[in-house]
């Protein structure tokens, strides 16, 4: 069979209705799912599969697809609106999307991120189909000490984050790297800091956390001082994205979807360290830097491209190799084996059709993503305008439904709670709660991954410079302290020269508060 | 206590309308079966889309013809299966919290840490539905080609050999020891290096990219690679070969002792469950492993679909448990 045949067959395998319509209703059930917190893409993926082994392969792997990705947008909304993200890809959205929210430009958040969404999601869709092989060998190469160094090298993001407050940012992630050592110890399997509590064997839930620290505070600073700014907010809610906006942004956009692309090929590092390392990398390039934290749009965009632009990049050594790099493509493979087929090297040759059918059908989910999207916006943005002393408690009984919801555990619900106070005296402390988030999540990857290599060389630290990986990211860690340095004298020096101005880098500071 | 106070009469009254319905309940027999009369909830120790959970879901799918109230999965992550089996050993032994019991959390991490928050004895299990035969397996480009080659290789460079697993306690770190150790190297913690990885899926792309030399996992989770060309197989822990699997049996390399090592999915209640339950859960066990559709599902994800009622399942888990305990104990790998 020729090329063109095979391309022919994959045409009418994708064309057919019931693929169009899997993929609608997955972009659907996947935007619905990810916008309730505490109902994250994955489980939405996990609960959708079962329906699947009914379907034909493309039907069913395209439903899961539309899940997918509808659930990492999707997760923005809350992320924006109630400043609680839906999944923890959406984290780093909170950062700017919720100070725009709260100065009234919702619509606007909510509009860019769609559209950074869908523009990530083709960057990443076109890596797949064009630079599969290539990527596949490239993430190959990650053993343990690439792992680190690469590590290594994002926990720069906590200085990028943090901005002008770099010891507040260094105080708020040790914290994050305390409570992220909770839990089973990797290499020796022993308890660490559970203190007799079997609830604390798994360590702390990454999703309650995330929701006890940024959701939480607002709600406790609301009920200390209740002050209902409303009218304002109803006024502006509407508003949306420009071209020119979009214009401004697409650069950064672009760079998102090129990092989530890669480090999505990369089996085992997911959305949310993509979305902060193009955030980071965002800020650390634009021309209006001081305004990162405090609702710029171009914040909205970076994170929004990072975590979609992982979406069609993690099946490729899905597709190419048959390794699962997530757990989401780990339920994909389920749905591939249900039907016989084994994802590998072979899939191209044993099953072309079936393959460039799924390419085709993820380029028609970025359109489908970008209708259902804008529905939703519309149909969602009226939460902007509702009265915060009606939303907060609303808020509030999402985040105990959502916490509990995940490990059908009250204990988490409790650990959520005690989160959002910590988050309280942080916010009070105006220290900014993002860099402990990045540590909670970096932290346990940081370690593993250096204790593995460790393992590895029998103690030999000449293997964190094995190979040009390592070398590339030690570089990479290098020149980005370089310039942290250089720029930060650079502004001690305008500072003194400039008469005082209003503290910069209250990345999370709170409506309530100001 | 006078006879003629009210609250007496009310015990009395609720006393008669009791009995009056539980008789009437025995008497109408299986048609208003005592269990279950609401949801029941089955507790997944591990999370979402892991084989645990996609096998059990699997499993509650296919029985929602048999069982008139639905089954509702829940899962409980954390401690490496500890969390959700702690949930279910400390329930009421009145059935409506079960657990999908597994070889990880029920029977390796029991044998090897001190430190559970549970015993085997917690627990009363109705049965086990679901085999993974264990295969270890090397990269193809590793230029080790059978078993006694990879000893070899232990023996003659010592703390070179490395093998992945999915974490301490898990199946494949017991199972790299214990087939080292059996094949003649007297000390595998110190001979050759444990890597574990964080999950099943990181330890079969350790083999894969070359940083561990080999593993010993479930065949489900190592078949497709095996297919491609991508991994070797050196042996099956399994009594037959298996199909698809080129690779000589335990016993055929004179090992037999290791078909021990195999993985379990089950189903456990805590030690107080009901007999009712328990013979409701093995007659559901009965037919939905002679059901051809999940049947078909089940081995197309890689699984033996097979039946073990409660007696069989709680002897075949005890001799695994005691096989190895043995191997912990004499090599000393517990863990405190």
């Amino acid at each position: 069979m020729s090329f063109l045949d095979t391309l022919l067959e994959a045409l009418s395998l994708v064309t057919q209705s019931g693929s169009i319509l899997a993929l609608a209703i997955g972009v659907v059930i996947g935007v619905i799912c990810g916008a309730i917190p505490g109902m994250s893409a994955t489980m939405a993926v996990a609960l959708t599969l079962p329906f699947t082994f009914a379907l034909e392969p493309v039907v069913g792997i395209l439903l899961l697809l539309g899940v997918y990705k509808g659930g990492i947008f999707g997760g923005s909304i809350p992320a924006i609106l109630i400043k609680t993200p839906g999944t923890p890809a959406s984290s780093a959205t909170i950062l700017d999307g919720h100070p725009m929210a709260e100065n009234g430009q919702a619509g606007k958040a909510l509009g860019m991120a769609l559209y950074a969404s869908c523009t990530a999601d083709i960057i990443s869709n076109l890596a797949l189909i064009l630079f599969a092989g290539w990527l596949a060998s490239f993430a190959m190469g990650f053993g343990p000490p690439e792992f680190f160094t690469l590590m290594v090298f994002s926990l720069m993001i906590i200085a990028g984050i943090s901005g002008d407050q770099l010891m507040k940012g260094l105080v708020a992630a040790v914290l994050g790297l305390l409570l992220a050592t909770v839990g089973l110890d990797l290499v020796y399997g022993t308890d660490r800091f559970i203190m007799g509590n079997v609830n604390l064997m798994g360590g702390l839930n990454f999703i309650v956390v995330l929701i006890g620290l940024f959701a939480l505070p607002e709600i406790i600073a609301f009920a200390i001082h209740p002050s209902d700014k409303h009218g304002n907010v109803r006024q502006l809610g509407g508003e949306h994205v420009t071209f020119g906006e979009y214009k401004r942004c697409f650069r950064t956009i672009c760079r998102g979807g090129v990092i989530g692309a890669i480090l999505g090929s990369i089996p085992g590092i997911g959305a949310a360290p993509s979305a902060f390392l193009s955030y980071s990398e965002a800020r650390r390039k634009s021309p209006n830097k001081a305004n990162f934290g405090k609702g710029e749009i171009e914040g909205v965009a970076a994170s929004e491209a990072g975590n979609n632009g992982v979406c069609g990049s993690t099946l490729i050594p899905l597709l190419a190799l048959g390794i699962p790099g997530d757990v989401v493509t780990a339920i994909i493979i389920g749905a591939f084996m249900v039907h016989g087929i084994q994802p590998g090297p072979l899939l191209f040759q044993d099953h072309g059709s079936l393959v460039y059918a799924l390419f085709m059908g993820l380029i028609l989910s970025s359109v489908f993503l970008l209708f259902f999207g804008s529905f939703s916006i519309r149909i969602f943005k009226y939460i902007a305008d509702v009265p915060k002393s009606i939303l907060l408690p609303a808020v509030l009984i999402l985040c105990v439904f959502g916490s509990y919801a995940i490990n059908n555990s009250l204990f988490d619900v409790m650990v959520m709670f005690a989160l959002g106070w910590l988050g309280y005296f942080l916010m009070r402390l105006e220290i900014p709660a993002a860099p402990f988030l990045i540590a909670f999540i970096l932290g346990p990857l940081l370690e593993d991954n250096f204790r593995q290599s460790m393992l590895m060389s029998n103690g030999n630290f000449e293997i964190l410079f094995r190979g040009w990986i390592t070398w590339g990211f030690w570089i990479l860690t290098a020149v980005t302290l370089f310039c942290l340095i250089k720029s930060h004298f650079a502004t001690k020096k305008t500072d003194s020269q400039s008469p005082p101005k209003p503290e910069a880098g209250n990345n999370l500071k709170g409506e309530a508060l100001s | 206590m006078t006879i003629s106070s009210p609250i007496a009469k009310i015990k009395k009254t609720v006393f008669k309308v009791v009995s009056l319905v539980s008789v009437s309940a025995l008497l109408a027999g299986p048609v208003f079966a005592d269990y279950p009369q609401r949801p029941i909830s089955l507790i997944i120790p591990f999370g979402t889309g892991g084989p645990t959970d996609i096998s059990a879901r699997a499993l509650a799918r296919s029985l929602t013809d048999e069982v008139a109230k639905p089954i509702v999965i829940v899962n409980q992550t954390g401690g490496g299966g500890a969390v959700g089996s702690a949930t279910v050993a400390n329930t009421r032994g009145d059935g409506y919290k079960m657990l999908a019991a597994r070889t990880g959390s029920q029977s390796v991490s029991l044998a090897m840490k001190s430190n559970m928050p549970y015993s085997l004895a917690d627990f009363k299990f109705v049965g086990i539905y679901e085999l993974n035969p264990i295969v270890c397996v090397t990269r193809s480009e590793s230029g080790i080609e059978s078993m006694s080659q990879l000893i070899d290789l232990v023996k003659s460079k010592p703390k070179t050999v490395t093998y992945s697993s999915s974490g301490v306690g898990a199946l494949q770190h017991l199972a790299g020891v214990m087939v080292l150790n059996a094949f003649g190297v007297e000390n595998p913690l110190e001979e050759a290096i444990h890597l574990p990885m964080n999950g099943g899926g990181g330890a079969a792309t350790a083999v894969l990219n070359g940083t561990a030399t080999f593993v010993c996992a479930n065949s489900s989770s190592v078949a497709g690679f095996i297919n491609n060309g991508q991994m070797k197989p050196l042996m099956v822990a399994t009594k037959d070969r298996v199909e698809g699997i080129d690779a000589p049996t335990a016993a055929e390399l004179g090992h037999p002792e290791l078909e021990k090592l195999v993985g379990w999915t089950g189903i456990a209640g805590p030690k107080s469950l009901k007999n009712e339950s328990v013979e409701a859960w093995t007659q559901w066990l009965k037919t939905t492993t002679s059901e051809p559709g999940f049947v078909d599902t089940m081995t197309r994800l890689g699984s033996q679909v097979v039946y073990m009622g409660p007696a069989d399942a709680e002897e075949f888990i005890h001799a695994q448990y005691t096989a190895f305990r043995g191997i912990v104990e004499k090599l000393g790998m517990q863990i405190n």
